[in-house]
């Protein structure tokens, strides 16, 4: 485990900005299917950070208008975040009067600075469909066809499905933000959501993607134009090319008939071991025009949380009302530190661990086995853990034995390490 | 039963195998030719096992691995020492934590 002391399981590591372009992964990745020696995958496109690749996500654009037979876009509009994103496709097909002025204007400059006309005669229809959804379902019915449906879940569950939870969770969370930011009534609501639905989502589609596109490695120059159609169960390197090559440079899109609007990806994206958002000293997600989420462990906390997070106290924990945020309070605290503050006695000790217990206001009790690393460190020293268990845990076996799915009697390590 | 960190692996008698067990997706090797029985998704450290076998997994996300090891072999880790396991078949456990209302896996 990466774990520290203080930050319990899964926290102490961050996924950062610079300079993590998809091609620069060259982890392990059981989830891409990728040739050996291939180093960019699609889990490392969905959790790209940093500026967009513009010139690279306008070509693939031109690219994907043209597989689906339809002209370049006219104008092509650069926004900061999905937020700016749709707030101006809203302006530009006519909708957006009742959004909040400070949005409305970042997005209204973007439209100004690329030349396109708010209102829906200056945008055109939505081509969604023609861009994203036929050529997507085309190519996986050719799969499915040719590799039986037996073949194609196979090739679901081993491309697409370890990545669609975390890219569809962090995709909705983005959703509810927007929604959040721009809509003030159940009307504006139902306006918002209809924009996002005209999007694609770029780097977010990486998921489905993996499935149909192949590896996220750029087609060789003039691969993609040379029409020749792929055969059997192999992904057709030239159907979804465009798709792809937005995916790898930008992050959500919008494409209407004469205009597109582009948006930036995350500056930064700190998530824990398991996936989810995750910080404890600022925002979780952060786009450059400050479109930003704030949580820890994947729960939602408020953006001046963090702030409360470094100045705390055994006696502010206890405090804290709110037995969610006082749970993350004590999370980032550190159990051991609760503990020893607290003046908690272990509940049992046997050769698996020790078992605690706090009692909390208002809550369920915390009870915890304390596990060490069977591995020492370089320095010699043992790494210690502390898993929550069920609160009517008895032993610290049952404790250990619970965080397997086996019972105390069932768990028997012949060797840990 | 071996634990290495958060991952048990559990021996289990070829007859007591789930009916299916064996034509399960086959998971792929990573680029180094290992099978990861479980990947940490910031890290990118794995506990992997090097040598011939297959790793199957039920789909969902709660569904279960099992490795078929034919000649044994060994499970390796970036932190934790490695682990020699006899040829059989074996069922890889994911460690989890409890969460009021919920229940987490732990990853490393």
């Amino acid at each position: 485990m990466t774990t520290t002391v203080s930050g319990g399981p899964g926290t102490g590591t961050v996924e950062r900005g610079a300079g993590t372009a998809p091609a620069a992964d060259g982890r392990p990745d059981p989830g891409s299917g990728a040739a050996g020696g291939e180093p960019a995958t699609w889990r490392a496109v969905a959790s790209a950070t940093g500026p967009a690749d513009r010139t690279a996500a306008e070509a693939a654009v031109r690219l994907a208008y043209r597989r689906a037979g339809l002209a370049a876009p006219e104008r092509v509009v650069w926004t900061g975040s999905p937020l700016e994103g749709t707030a101006a496709a809203l302006l530009l097909t006519g909708v957006g009067d009742r959004l909040p002025e400070q949005v409305t204007a970042r997005a209204a400059a973007a439209l100004r600075a690329a030349g396109a006309v708010p209102g829906r005669e200056g945008a055109g229809r939505p081509v969604r469909d023609e861009i994203r959804t036929r050529p997507w379902a085309a190519e996986r019915q050719r799969l499915l066809a040719a590799l039986g449906p037996a073949g194609w879940a196979e090739r679901w569950a081993l491309t697409a499905a370890p990545l669609w939870d975390l890219t569809r969770a962090l995709a909705d969370r983005v959703r509810t933000a927007v929604v959040e930011e721009l809509a003030r009534t159940p009307e504006d609501e139902r306006t918002v959501r209809l924009a996002m639905l005209h999007a694609v989502l770029g780097q977010h589609d990486a998921p489905w993607l993996a499935s149909v596109a192949g590896p996220p490695a750029p087609a060789a120059p003039g691969a993609a134009d040379d029409g020749a159609p792929a055969t059997g169960g192999t992904p057709d390197p030239g159907a979804l090319d465009g798709l792809a090559g937005v995916a790898r440079a930008a992050g959500w899109w919008w494409p209407y008939e004469k205009v597109v609007i582009l948006s930036e990806r995350p500056a930064e994206l700190h998530r824990d071991e398991a996936g989810r958002l995750d910080r404890g000293d600022g925002p979780a997600l952060a786009y450059p025009d400050g479109f930003a989420l704030y949580a820890w462990r994947g729960m939602p906390v408020p953006a001046e949380f963090p702030a409360r997070l470094a100045d705390l106290s055994a006696e502010r924990i206890r405090a804290e009302d709110n037995a969610e945020l006082r749970r993350v309070m004590l999370e980032h605290y550190g159990y051991d530190r609760y503990l020893a503050e607290s003046g908690a006695r272990p509940l049992h000790r046997d050769e698996t661990g020790v078992l605690w217990r706090i009692e909390l206001p208002d809550d369920e009790p915390v009870v915890m086995v304390e596990v060490v690393n069977s591995t020492p460190e370089p320095d010699g020293t043992r790494r210690t853990y502390w898993l929550r268990v069920p609160p009517r845990t008895r032993t610290a076996r049952e404790g250990v034995a619970w965080t397997f799915g086996l019972d105390a009697e069932e768990y028997h390590p012949r060797r840990e390490t | 039963m071996y634990r290495q960190g958060d991952v048990l692996i559990v021996p289990v008698p070829e007859e007591s195998l789930p009916a299916g067990t064996a034509a399960l997706p086959r998971q792929p090797r990573d680029s180094r030719g290992r099978l990861v029985l479980a990947l940490g998704e910031v890290t990118g450290h794995a506990h992997a096992v090097v040598g011939p076998g297959l790793l199957v997994r039920e789909p969902g996300p709660f569904g279960a691995s099992y490795l078929h090891l034919p000649d044994g072999g060994r499970v390796v880790h970036e932190e934790h020492a490695a682990i020699p396991l006899p040829k059989g078949w074996y069922r890889v456990v994911r460690q989890r934590e409890y969460t009021p209302g919920a229940v987490r896996v732990v990853a490393d």
